[in-house]
């Protein structure tokens, strides 16, 4: 055990598995919508706010993955910290998408709660990631 | 708490909440304040009633069905105890599927949504969006249902058979009887669909002038998108039935009252539309016939027509499209003079006249049954109705034979007997193989014995045969005649003594036989597996 490699490893591994999940996570919503307006009554302008959350996610994600891998590999703080504010932003997403959308299903609440204890965790170890490169 | 007027009102305007619960909800309570029978739900149902029932009529009120948990009220009677006693049970139901819904933030979800009271704010609104026959499910439609968007230069719209034609403002109207005689003016004229209608209109000579459908600017006034209905001929109608026709058709002639009589009132329309043959309509005309209204009449009738016509062709009613149709005429014609006989076919197209007056016709039965003086009344013979009518000759002995001949053949083949008939119903007089020649035939009746003096001839039947045979798919074969044989049957003519006379009838008859031979279904071939290996399969080796 190098003591230099400041690096975390759990957060590494949680970061690769957090991008595989979502990928899945994203298609299957998707598809949970779709399926939600076609069987439920789902007007217009219930349905955009809906999807408008799920599509500013996708978007936050890319960023904040490439961040996160980028300052946990580097060793710096910086890019790592914005990682964070994004997982936190996030996060506010995916709560949206666990209490306040228009019809949550019983997977809905699953996917969302996994995503969530995901993001808690990985803001976890990122703290400690970035206390360990600042001291 | 006193209600004031307007808490009341504002209670009135809006409809009564839905009830949700499921333990007051019952659908079979039908009776107010009485127990319904076999419904265990039933507020107003007493124990001593529930004792009574054999079966709980709804065993079960849930709510929606797709929510993860929800309430059930399950009611059952118990038949074991005594007396009979009613179970209400209240449980939660779990819908196992994943895809349950778990939790909503959309009221009216699972609900049917309740609708707008009218008020006096909204009432034109709503009558807007839910007063006419129709209105769509999505409320940002806005359907425009009476303008109708004038045409561009250059877009063209194309007619299919059946769809009304349509005007500036609506559609063209031809007014015909709705289930009583009266005209009603809200039946569209369909493209290609030729229509002739009657109908009775009430008028008053007072209100001539100001009633519209007797006026001929109501029925010209719309013109059909780009095309205007133009005046083709005014024919006037006098009191006594006799009609002259007007010179000059430009001149709009409206109703007006003269001498106590209404005159240049509308008693009949005769549209003729002329279309391409992509379905556009090119023209549009309307011939007239204006008459007078005495003061006694209440009402007149009205007779409407529209025809429809392909442009650059005669108009040919066909008696079937290809196959001939059941009832309708067969169609015949001449051979005009002049061409020669087989190569006529190759080089000049045959132009067979088609028109009504050479069609194949038989004698018709009058009430007289004289054939001398049938006025050569004749009947058109309509495709496969067989028919057989006569008529009665009286011979005396002052009759030449010749004259009597020659004019029994005119009465029973009538004055143009045509040469050909149509093979088809739609056949075009161009197409000259589409014609079938007609075969005469004659039969003498009885055998012309070793007596050859004054053996006179006379006609006394007219057969014609038409065989005709099944053409094209087996699942909709269309009627082809193939053959027609017309055979004139004709007996001697015996000189009688004077004074006597002789009564010979006199037949006509037209049969038609189906010679269609049975239908030979094909098949398609086999499919054939075509593998062929490449060249140099066996490389190495070969």
């Amino acid at each position: 055990n190098n003591s230099s490699q400041l690096s975390s490893l759990p957060l590494q591994i949680l970061l690769y598995l957090n991008g595989i999940y979502y990928i899945f996570y994203f298609l299957a919503t998707l598809a949970m919508i779709i399926y939600k307006s076609q069987v439920f009554s789902y007007p217009d302008d219930f349905l955009a706010p809906d999807l408008a959350v799920l599509f500013l996610m996708a978007i936050l994600e890319v960023p904040r993955l490439y961040l996160g891998f980028k300052g946990n590999l580097t060793e710096a703080e910086a890019p790592l910290g914005l990682s964070l504010g994004l997982t936190v932003g996030s996060a506010v997403l995916c709560v949206y998408l666990l209490l306040w959308q228009t019809y949550v299903l019983w997977a809905d609440t699953l996917l969302n709660a996994v995503l969530l204890s995901a993001y808690g965790l990985e803001s976890g170890l990122k703290v400690m990631a970035i206390a360990a490169f600042v001291s | 708490p006193a209600d004031t007027p307007d808490a009341a009102q504002a209670r009135a305007r809006s409809a009564p909440a839905p009830v949700t619960d499921v333990a007051k909800l019952c659908v079979c309570d039908l009776l107010v304040a009485q127990c319904d029978i076999n419904c265990c739900c039933d507020p107003d149902c007493s124990a001593d009633d529930f004792s009574l029932f054999t079966t709980c009529s709804v065993p079960v009120v849930t709510g929606d069905s797709q929510l993860c948990s929800q309430k059930a009220a399950i009611y059952s009677l118990d038949v074991e105890a005594n007396p009979p006693e009613r179970i209400f049970k209240l449980i939660d139901q779990v819908n196992p599927s994943i895809f349950c819904i778990h939790a909503t933030n959309y009221k009216e979800a699972t609900y049917l949504k309740s609708p707008e009271i009218p008020t006096p704010e909204n009432f034109d609104q709503l009558l807007d969006k839910f007063g006419g026959a129709t209105f769509s499910a999505e409320p940002d439609l806005d359907l425009d249902t009476d303008a109708q968007n004038p045409p561009d230069a250059n877009e063209t719209y194309r007619y299919e058979y059946g769809v009304p034609v349509q005007t500036e403002d609506a559609f063209l109207r031809l007014p015909s009887p709705v289930v009583s005689s009266w005209c009603s003016d809200a039946n569209p004229a369909g493209f290609l669909v030729n229509q002739a209608t009657k109908c009775i209109r009430s008028v008053s000579v007072e209100k001539c002038d100001s009633i519209q459908a007797l006026s001929m600017l109501f029925y010209i006034n719309s013109s059909i998108l780009a095309v205007n209905i133009t005046v083709q001929s005014i024919v006037v109608q006098s009191q006594n039935g006799m009609r002259t026709s007007l010179n000059s058709s430009d001149v709009l002639r409206l109703p007006m009252v003269l001498d106590g009589l209404c005159i240049n009132a509308v008693l009949g329309v005769n549209y003729h539309i002329t279309h391409t043959d992509t379905g556009e309509i090119i023209e549009a005309a309307a011939a007239f016939v204006l008459g007078a209204i005495s003061k006694e009449a209440l009402s007149i009738e009205q007779s409407f027509e529209i025809s429809f016509t392909q442009e650059n062709t005669q108009p040919v009613p066909l008696s079937g499209n290809p196959g001939y149709v059941v009832g309708l005429p067969v169609r015949a014609g001449f051979r005009p003079q002049g061409y020669p006989f087989p190569a006529g076919f190759l080089f000049a197209p045959l132009a067979l006249s088609s028109n009504k007056h050479s069609q194949l016709t038989i004698l018709q039965s009058t009430s007289t049954q004289d054939c001398l003086a049938a006025q050569g009344a004749r009947a058109p013979v309509l495709f496969g109705y067989n028919m057989i009518s006569g008529c009665k000759l009286r011979i005396t002995a002052a009759m030449k034979c010749q004259p009597l001949a020659q004019t029994l053949l005119d009465v029973l083949k009538g004055q143009s007997f045509p040469e050909y008939v149509a093979s088809f119903g739609n056949s075009q007089a161009q197409d000259v193989l589409d014609w079938v020649p007609i075969t005469q035939l004659h039969i003498s009746e009885q055998i012309i014995s070793n007596t050859l003096q004054s053996s006179c001839q006379i006609p006394v039947a007219l057969g014609i045969e038409v065989k005709w045979t099944k053409y094209g798919s087996l699942v909709n074969p269309q009627a082809r005649i193939v053959n027609v044989t017309a055979t004139i049957t004709t007996t001697t003519l015996k000189q009688l003594p004077s004074g006597r006379e002789r009564i010979i009838p006199v037949t006509s008859s037209v049969v038609f036989t189906d010679i269609s031979s049975p239908a030979e279904p094909s098949y398609k071939a086999w499919p054939t597996i075509n593998i062929k290996l490449p060249f140099d399969f066996f490389y190495p080796f070969v």
